[in-house]
């Protein structure tokens, strides 16, 4: 799909999880809207098994470029209207996030620098953070999320973490999957 | 098949109340009579030509502490026990130490050097020198094994290495310390400090007096070296491993991590040649997420994907599974000499 057409610029990746009713042409229902906004289908994936649990709803998962945040809002509206569920929308492989929890004086050593210095990597953003400091002469502890855009080597952010860390005497308990 | 037991604490007495237990069932099932020709501990040697009064010896042991005053004991050290009495397998279960790896290293140099099959629950000898022993016991054409060194009763390296042996693990990922998987669970459970459970854990006797090498991570470490080189053949050793331990973990961020899904375990990794003990997030649905003292270990195979595998890590009785595995193993494999 999307060839021989008007070339568009692909900005995103993203995964969407739609449930289909269980009658013929429902797959076509939900290939229009994405024709139509220019999306361009990676992959589909019907799960088959997962059926018994929605209720003769067939979860399909896809996976599209689209050229940006618009055009998947329109692309999800249309299909809504259509009567296709859309139950998940995600990023798919183009941004990772980088979940982290800093245990030491988290505040004290400044964190408004940790942010600025982590976020001052290219395609790296602190995008969520929780503070918990049971008492001010106490260590606190906050947990992060670091977005990682596709391409960014993962190592070099965690590196740049750690030498935070040691500079600031703060302990870095990273996911499992990092 | 006569069998030489060389330290005679938790898991030597362990040993020997399993065999007790299980003497005609070894017989039965196994074929297998075992005959402990002599035990060993740090006061001297027991011995007796056709097999020692197990009973009496854990009498011995337990009321005194010693094992030399088992009637007609030798004041003979391990190494010479090892060299001088005729048997077919030493059970090495001196405690473990990760500086020097000694005594345990000597009793196995001398038992292959006697051509003697070597099972045990020692951990510091193969965490140091694990390339010299398996190249020591191959030189003299002899059986090593070492299941009960890992995560106790959880079969971890002969599963891999037996029943996996189609398959090439690409990493693993393991709780590998009861210790700190229960002083971790307790604080996750009831919102208590660090020292608070960790006293606790001691007073109960979960904990050592000097628990430095559970919450340090350095007994993880030294199991994970272990793993690395028998499933997945890498030649580290101790000190490749990066450690750091669970003593700087709040129950503030145990209950961060908890409002996002997750838990924080002290986790052993083996992963594109990077070896390293931490504390991590682990998703509460994730298999790695065991309670109490339990270990688990999961293995990334090329052909069978994850597998896990969860079991008591650690006690006197438990540990034996894996021990008498290995003598059950040898024994089907080489016989009597």
């Amino acid at each position: 799909m999307g060839r021989g057409r008007k070339a568009v610029v692909i900005d995103m990746r993203v995964s969407l999880d739609l449930e289909l009713k269980d009658t013929p042409g429902q797959l076509l229902l939900a290939l229009e809207p994405i024709s139509k906004y220019g999306g361009n289908v990676i992959s589909i994936i019907h799960l088959r098994e997962e059926e018994k649990l929605r209720a003769g709803r067939v979860p399909v998962h896809f996976t599209l470029d689209v050229a940006d945040e618009a055009s998947l809002e329109r692309i999800i509206k249309e299909l809504e209207k259509s009567g296709v569920r859309v139950a998940k929308v995600g990023e798919a492989t183009k941004k990772e996030t980088i979940t982290l929890l800093l245990v030491g004086h988290v505040v004290d050593t400044d964190l408004r620098d940790t942010i600025d210095r982590i976020n001052a990597l290219k395609g790296v953003m602190v995008s969520d953070l929780s503070l918990a400091m049971p008492h001010p002469e106490k260590e606190s502890s906050a947990i992060v999320d670091i977005e990682v855009s596709q391409g960014v080597d993962k190592r070099m952010v965690m590196d740049r973490v750690y030498s935070i860390a040691k500079e600031k005497d703060l302990e870095i308990i990273r996911s499992l999957e990092v | 098949m006569r069998i030489q037991i060389i330290g005679f604490g938790v898991i030597g007495q362990g040993l020997a109340e399993v065999l007790l237990r299980k003497r005609e069932e070894l017989k039965q099932r196994h074929a297998l009579d075992i005959e402990v020709v002599s035990i060993t501990d740090i006061s001297g040697t027991a011995y007796a030509e056709g097999g020692l009064d197990l009973e009496k010896a854990l009498q011995v042991a337990k009321r005194t502490r010693a094992i030399v005053n088992y009637p007609g004991a030798l004041e003979m050290r391990g190494v010479e026990a090892i060299g001088e009495i005729d048997a077919d397998l030493v059970v090495e279960a001196t405690p473990s130490n990760i500086k020097t790896g000694e005594p345990g290293l000597s009793h196995m140099l001398a038992a292959f050097k006697a051509g003697k099959h070597v099972v045990t629950s020692n951990k510091g000898p193969l965490a140091l020198r694990y390339r010299d022993l398996v190249t020591e016991a191959a030189r003299h054409n002899v059986e090593f094994r070492f299941e009960a060194s890992v995560g106790g009763a959880m079969p971890v390296i002969n599963m891999a290495r037996e029943t996996l042996s189609g398959d090439r693990v690409t990493a693993i990922e393991g709780i590998l310390n009861g210790t700190t998987n229960y002083i971790l669970s307790r604080m996750t459970r009831e919102g208590t400090s660090f020292e608070h459970v960790l006293k606790e854990a001691q007073e109960l006797g979960y904990a050592e007096t000097d628990p430095t090498y559970d919450i340090e991570g350095i007994d993880t470490a030294s199991k994970l070296v272990i793993l690395a080189n028998a499933i997945m053949g890498i030649d580290v050793t101790f000190g490749d491993v990066e450690t750091r331990g669970i003593t700087r973990i709040t129950p503030e961020a145990i209950r961060l991590a908890k409002d996002r899904g997750y838990v924080i375990k002290l986790i052993g990794e083996v992963k594109n040649n990077h070896i390293e003990v931490s504390p991590r997030l682990i998703p509460e649905t994730h298999p790695l997420n065991v309670d109490g003292a339990l270990n688990v270990a999961m293995l990334h195979c090329d052909v069978a994907g994850e597998v896990t595998v969860v079991g008591k890590g650690a006690g006197a009785i438990e540990t034996q599974s894996a021990i008498l595995s290995d003598i059950i193993a040898i024994w089907k494999k080489r016989g009597r000499r």
